[in-house]
């Protein structure tokens, strides 16, 4: 299949405003169903995050030896699925891969939702969270400074350095946007979008600068994508555990991570195509694309898996080896066969071109990613720390009603954002979409005046 | 200087700021100080250590309280009495839980009713004035407890006095087996001391002497003495049983007989001796031959499922040790021919040469003044037949312990007045007419006779407990009786022949006498005081000299009778935690794994594994084991450690208790989620025996009936906190053959592969640098320093449900390790607490440095740091550190018991062993006022403290002369899970084995002691 080169070539540059402009239109029921639904799951959350602070973390399944579980596995998956967000639209835009134009947004609105979400986990996971502020290195009285041989620490800037950066570098793409809806905007929706451009006017002065802060926080941003995930593999390589001391890991969840991100990406963009009718920007050959890259992120987590496996089995290890053995045949046995059918076996339909543009197909496998890269999180943390080194406490971990509805709630905090994000914001970058219409259109354009 | 110091100022304005600040806010702190004008010895912060006696069971034990600011906080045992020379059992610790049990009793009841004390005397008083003044009052009886000291006798006295029945003593185990085979036997009555520590081979049939025999502290620490490698010398221990027991797991080898069969092997080894003539001196060979002439060696292995071989062995082995004891009891010992099969053993122990020399039968055990059985049942009868009017219950519990089938519940129906003595609820107390409460020993003056020549001195360690802001109302037995039998008789305070006011006054008086006894010149004052200060008095063991009488030779080897038709044997035995059911209502000993199958907060049927996969249960599938005489429903725990045609169930549980704590309420926090304390769990295997005594002996026989197994279809999962007895090869318990532990020792260290190198630069220590050594040879896995540590340390109790999902607090956990063939393994018992690595993976986790390394070598936690990450605990591998899930709570009054050195832990918190932290500053501290350095000895931890075998040792590893310096360089020494490099301080000892678990037949021959 041979797509045009950039967006669709149908598209006007005031199709682009118009068709953007639609979706803050005022949303339908439908749309609030779904928030109030949404909000409602997020309230359970809520409640039972206030009575784990209030009784104590022994209501959700946590144990010896799980002393992690649910909490981290989620926050695990959630800082995995941001990084796509930055791949595609930092990466990507260094690389000037133009497909990327009509997708970054949403993706990059997922990092720094997804990223909120991971970043509540922590302070769900502690057992004082009231004190979750002394690992960060301010400066008191006592002279106590956090311990930054402590991978956690490590964490704290990883995560905090990621979240600004992606909030701002988010910022920075949105600002012309939001100018541009500023001018179409009337009453007070249009003093509020006015205060959101910061003055843009689209000088050639403010174009030249914008250009610069974006190519710069782009190349920011870049390592990131790297580092980030390397850091929080970190908690798991630095610790001794059986399954999680491995040198393997930055890469292993730096790869899983942007998987697990396309994942995520199609799993937003492939209903927003259709309810917002963005098919001639979002085309068969974006999909094709991101499917692709889908298709290759698993093929080198495949690799990883048997390098994984292949290095536990030939180190001689007992200790490696009896942690590899139990995940493959003991309690949890189902959840790890179903991370590698997930993960490996799945996603290889997309080698079929058929399947990489069958909006189902592509649907369904994204949904396994997903489930599949939760599961490789919980199979590294739960039954990795159930079977180590002390026969003596090895044991099975339960998710109890609170943590399990807490996991839940975290989806419906993101998708509170998602949505939320999507009716007052562009959701698709008019500057960059207009960019690359083909040149000969814009005549006919007429609302735009960038 | 002078006057106050800075430190000084600071303790009276925390302690007046406390005392300001909690009427101020939060709930009330209650009255923090007992004494309003404390006595001279109590200081407040500065402990005061009372010497008494432990009364958790017959065994008598010296106790030391520790009472700081007018409570007592911690039971140690007393370092000068010679039963227990310092160590202290599980259920000896728990004695504290029972001295602040929110059960007690806060005053007297009428027919459950609360009552005015007055009034509650005046009734039993009016009652035996009556049956006095009729000339009836033989229709009043009195049962106690074994009281061998002044209380027993001054009850006698009052039974006298007032005409009553003869007061029972009345002991749910009492071992009449033995004292009829001694009577047989040698013509004596009397339960003997053995001295398992000067033998060099010992055979048990059956007697669990690290659990509940007899003595059992005294029986470990002695065992040790015998059997742990010490200079290349080790005893040798035979035990025989048809299950492995606590006790059995630390036998060189375990013989694994049919039930029953104990007399036909101990006759068959009899004459395997008689015929090698292996036989000591002595003229009483006729009578051996006599008694050896019926047995068989080969019938006997036929019968007993024991190779001939190793009957041959056996025999042989002990015999030619030239040190040999032989022992006999536990549950074996109280079937219909028990009585054959310990005179048996007697003869055995008189072939040998043992009797007179390891066994002595001048310094008798208390047991022997025990009431048999068959005296209760007697009273049952005279009960049911309307012959007792008034029964007066002393801190007994015969519902409970007394078999369903004896009627007893139904006798009480028959007697007007049944009056129970007891400090808390307990299935009798819930039918007496009145409750007369009793104080706690604790609180009490008095004094026990464990063993002739031994007397333990008790004193009031403190002032009665408050509850809700009351002292609890209470008496001494002894001072009821005395008031109850003046009313009775009308005489007024000091007259007539209850003459004595207080019991106090009678106890000085026998005191007095006691004094004489001993030779005493000094005045009695001096005499008393360093009683006191001691805890009693004692002599040197004294052996009699017996001979064996004709009669012994008349015996046989027959099997015991069993009632039924069931599948298999029902095996009743007592249980190390609750003894025969007196320590169920304590929530640590509930929550004390069962050393051998780690079942916590239930009882279980053991069922051989085979039967289990024919009946198609596994672990937890419940199953109801039925009995001519009764049926109980328990959960199954196959297991391949039973003769397969027997079935095991512990005593104690099974209780059927109103308490509010008891009856597993949830604690009075109902925003906790914690204890869901259900005491009450289990069944009591006795309700499956018959009543009937046996006629030789008198006693219950326990090894009786055949029972059926039925599984139920449901289901009561096990709370077992040990995954697995099997280390998958990671040599966490080490062991190493006798033969190379002695070269071993002869070459010594060998070269330094205990930890891999560091990367970092090793830490280098100022002063001290703390460290322990723990000898898995020693252990016996008695779980002593479970309880220790869970009393000194104010470890939560979490209950059942936690319990079984992972969430024990306990700092010090007892594991049990399984090497070679499932059906003869190797046991090993090791305590696993924190190890505190020099190179710890929990402290560079930590964000906030809450886990640290202190300038002392310890793994630090720092309480009010920790958030709670709880990396730490996934890093650490040996998984000792505990999280705080919740705010645990203690429920009133036992919050009163916690240690006010050791902060207790909020929800939210990791926690761990310090290796008692606390201890070690006040030995700092004192040293620091001598103006010198802590040395070998000033200090122990809580665990190492109540060792029996002195298996632990704590000391400064810088200090090279140091015990703990020397044995953490022992050729036997490793590190669990050395090559993770984590360079513990806590050096772990190899267990000593006389062969190869799994390895071929027979353990090679052990060395000789001495």
């Amino acid at each position: 299949m041979s797509a045009p080169p950039v967006g669709s070539g149908q598209a006007t540059w005031a199709d682009v405003n118009r068709d953007v402009d639609r979706t803050l239109l005022n949303a339908g029921n439908t749309y609030f169903a779904w928030m109030t639904v949404i909000a409602l799951i997020l309230a359970c959350g809520v409640a039972a995050w206030g009575w784990q602070i209030a009784t104590g973390l022994g209501v959700a399944g946590i144990r010896t030896p799980q002393m992690w579980a649910l909490y981290i596995t989620n926050f695990v998956f959630w800082i995995g699925i941001g990084h796509a967000g930055t791949l595609i639209s930092a990466i990507l835009y260094l690389f000037r891969a133009k497909w990327r134009t009509s997708i970054y947004r949403g993706a990059e609105a997922m990092t720094v939702f997804a990223v909120m979400t991971a970043g509540l986990f922590p302070l769900i996971h502690v057992g004082r969270m009231w004190f979750a502020y002394w690992l960060l290195p301010y400066p008191n009285q006592r002279y106590l400074w956090p311990n930054f041989k402590s991978p956690l620490i490590w964490d704290v800037f990883a995560i905090s350095t990621y979240l600004t950066i992606s909030v701002v570098f988010f910022i920075v793409g949105l600002v012309p946007d939001i100018a541009a809806i500023r001018d179409r905007s009337t009453g007070l929706k249009r003093k509020i979008y006015a205060v959101c451009a910061l003055g843009w006017e689209g000088s050639d002065w403010q174009w030249r600068h914008y250009r610069r802060a974006y190519g710069l926080l782009a190349a920011l941003a870049t390592p990131l994508v790297l580092s980030v995930h390397s850091v929080v593999s970190f908690d798991f390589a630095m610790a001794l555990v059986p399954g999680w001391h491995s040198s393997l890991f930055a890469p292993f969840f730096v790869d899983g991570a942007i998987f697990s991100g396309f994942a995520m990406v199609l799993i937003l963009i492939i209903p927003m195509r259709a309810v917002f009718g963005w098919h001639a920007y979002i085309t068969d050959r974006h999909l094709d694309a991101m499917a692709k890259l889908t298709l290759v992120t698993s093929l080198v987590l495949t690799y990883f898996y048997l390098c994984e496996a292949g290095t536990a089995w030939y180190s001689g290890e007992h200790y490696e080896r009896a942690s590899l053995f139990a995940r493959a045949f003991k309690s949890y046995k189902y959840t790890f066969w179903l991370q590698y059918i997930c993960n490996s076996l799945i996603p290889l339909v997309l080698f079929w071109r058929k399947a990489r543009t069958n909006l189902v197909i592509l649907y369904v496998v994204s949904i396994f990613v997903l489930i599949g890269m939760w599961l490789e999180r919980f199979n590294i943390i739960v039954p990795g720390l159930g079977y180590d080194f002390y026969p003596y406490t090895w044991g099975v971990y339960l998710p109890r009603v609170v943590d399990s509805t807490i996991t839940v709630a975290s989806f419906a905090w993101f998708f509170l954002l998602f949505l939320g994000f999507i009716r007052v914001m562009p959701s698709l970058s008019i500057v960059e979409v207009k960019e690359v219409l083909p040149h000969p259109l814009k005549h006919s354009a007429h609302g735009g005046h960038h | 200087m002078s006057g106050m110091d800075r430190r000084s100022f600071f303790k009276v304005v925390a302690t007046t700021g406390a005392a300001a600040a909690a009427g101020g806010c939060g709930p009330s702190a209650g009255q923090l100080l007992p004494y309003v004008v404390p006595p001279d010895n109590i200081v407040p912060g500065i402990p005061a250590y009372f010497s008494t006696v432990c009364r958790e069971c017959p065994s008598g034990c010296g106790l030391i309280a520790k009472n700081r600011d007018g409570r007592v906080i911690k039971l140690e045992g007393n370092p000068d009495n010679p039963i227990n020379t310092g160590a202290l059992c599980i259920r000896g610790h728990a004695g504290l839980q029972g001295l602040y049990h929110p059960d007690r009793f806060r005053g007297a009841l009428a027919g459950g009713k609360p009552i005015a004390w007055e009034e509650a005397e005046k009734q039993l008083a009016d009652r035996v004035g009556a049956l006095a003044k009729a000339k009836q009052a033989g229709r009043i009886a009195i049962v106690s407890g074994l009281e061998t000291g002044s209380l027993g006798r001054l009850m006698d006295e009052w039974v006298r006095v007032v005409g009553a029945r003869p007061r029972l003593s009345y002991e749910p185990l009492a071992y009449e087996g033995l004292r009829a085979a001694n009577r047989v036997a040698f013509g004596r009555d009397s339960i003997p001391d053995y001295a398992i520590g000067d033998a060099s081979y010992l055979v048990s049939f059956g007697a669990d002497f690290l659990e509940t025999w007899l003595s059992p502290v005294a029986y470990t620490s002695d065992f040790s003495r015998m059997h742990a490698f010490y200079q290349g010398r080790t005893g040798t221990f035979v035990h025989v049983e048809p299950r492995l027991s606590l006790t059995g797991a630390n036998a060189d080898e375990w013989v694994r007989n049919a039930p029953g069969t104990e007399g036909q092997l101990a006759l068959a080894m009899l004459k395997v001796i008689l015929d090698d003539g292996l036989q000591a001196g002595g003229g009483e060979l006729a009578t051996l031959r006599a008694a050896a002439r019926s047995a068989d060696v080969e019938a006997a292995a036929s019968a007993s499922g024991v190779p001939a071989e190793t009957i041959r062995r056996v025999a042989r082995d002990l015999a030619r040790s030239r040190a040999g004891l032989v022992i006999a009891g536990g549950m074996a010992g109280s079937g219909s021919s028990s009585t054959d099969m310990l005179v048996a053993v007697n003869l055995l122990n008189t072939a040998i040469g043992a009797v007179g020399s390891r066994i002595r039968f001048g310094s008798g055990s208390a047991f022997g003044k025990a009431s048999p059985y068959s005296d209760m049942v007697a009273l049952t009868q005279a009960m049911a037949g309307g012959q007792i009017d008034a029964l007066i219950l002393v801190d007994v519990n015969p519902v409970y312990s007394m078999p369903a089938k004896s009627g007893f519940v139904d006798a009480l129906g028959k007697v007007p007045l049944m009056v129970a003595m007891a400090g808390r609820s307990s299935e009798t107390t819930v039918r007496a007419g009145l409750v007369l409460p009793t104080l706690h020993p604790l609180e009490s003056w008095g004094d026990y006779s464990p063993q002739d020549g031994v007397i333990g001195l008790m004193q009031p360690t403190m002032g009665p407990v408050q509850i809700e802001g009351k002292p609890v109302q209470a008496k001494n037995p002894g001072d009821t009786l005395l008031s109850v039998g003046r009313q009775a008789l009308g005489f007024e305070e000091g007259k007539g022949p209850l003459r004595w006011p207080t019991f106090r006054d009678f106890l000085t008086e026998e005191w007095q006498k006691i004094a004489r006894d001993h030779g005493s010149t000094e005045p009695f004052t001096d005499f008393w005081e360093g009683a006191l200060r001691r805890g009693g008095v004692w002599r040197a063991p004294q052996s009699a000299a017996v001979a064996l009488r004709p009669e012994a030779g008349r015996i046989s080897g027959a099997a015991p009778k069993l009632e039924g038709e069931g599948s298999h044997v029902l095996l009743v035995y007592p249980s190390s935690r609750f003894y025969d059911g007196r320590g169920a209502d304590r929530a640590w000993l509930q929550e004390a794994p069962d050393p051998m199958t780690q079942v916590t907060w239930d009882s279980w049927v053991e069922i051989p594994s085979e039967t289990a996969t024919r009946m198609g249960v596994s672990r937890g599938d419940l199953v109801t084991v039925k009995s001519p005489h009764g049926s109980i429903e328990l959960p199954a725990y196959p297991t391949d450690l039973i003769h397969p045609g027997a079935v095991a169930v512990a005593m104690g549980q099974g209780h059927k208790l109103p308490g509010a704590y008891a009856s597993g309420q949830p604690a009075p926090a109902a925003s906790n989620p914690q204890p869901s304390t259900f005491l009450n769990v289990g069944a009591n295997p006795v309700d499956l025996l018959g009543a009937a005594p046996d006629p030789a002996s008198g006693g219950l026989p326990h090894l009786a009936v055949k029972v059926s197994l039925t599984p139920t279809g449901r289901r009561r999962a096990l709370a077992i906190p040990q995954a697995t007895f099997d280390q998958d090869e990671r040599e966490l318990a080490q062991y190493v053959a006798l033969g190379s532990a002695r070269e071993l020792e002869l070459r010594g260290r060998p070269p330094a592969d205990a930890s891999k190198p560091s990367m970092y630069p090793s830490v280098k220590y100022a002063e001290y640098k703390w460290g322990m050594t723990v000898d898995v040879d020693r252990c016996t896995g008695c779980s002593a320093c479970v309880v220790a540590c869970q009393s000194e340390n104010n470890v939560p109790v979490v209950g059942r449900e936690q319990a079984a999902y992972g969430r024990i607090q306990h700092w010090l956990r007892l594991e049990r390790w399984q090497e070679g063939p499932a059906a003869q393994p190797l046991n090993m018992f090791m305590p696993m607490f924190c190890q505190h690595c020099e190179v710890a993976p929990c402290e560079p986790v930590c964000p906030v440095y809450a886990a640290y390394h202190t300038r002392e070598g310890l793994n630090g936690q720092v309480y009010n740091r920790c958030v709670g990450t709880r990396y730490c605990g996934n890093a650490c591998p040996y998984h000792v550190r505990r999280f705080n899930w919740f705010n645990y709570t203690w429920a009133a009054p036992l919050d009163q018991q916690l240690n006010p050195d050791v902060t207790v832990r909020e929800a939210g918190v990791m926690e761990k062993c310090t290796m008692c932290l606390q201890r070690i500053i006040a030995a700092k501290t004192q040293a620091r006022e001598d103006r010198r350095a802590v040395k070998d000895g000033d200090m122990q931890t809580a665990c190492q403290q109540t060792c029996p075998t002195r298996a632990i040792t704590f000391g400064n590893l810088k200090d090279a002369g140091g015990e703990t310096s020397k044995l953490s360089l022992s050729p036997r020494g490793y590190h669990a899970l050395a090559e993770i490099g984590t360079q513990s301080s806590v050096t772990y000892l190899k267990k000593v084995v006389r062969a190869e678990p799994g390895g071929s037949g027979h353990p090679a021959g052990g060395g000789h002691r001495g």
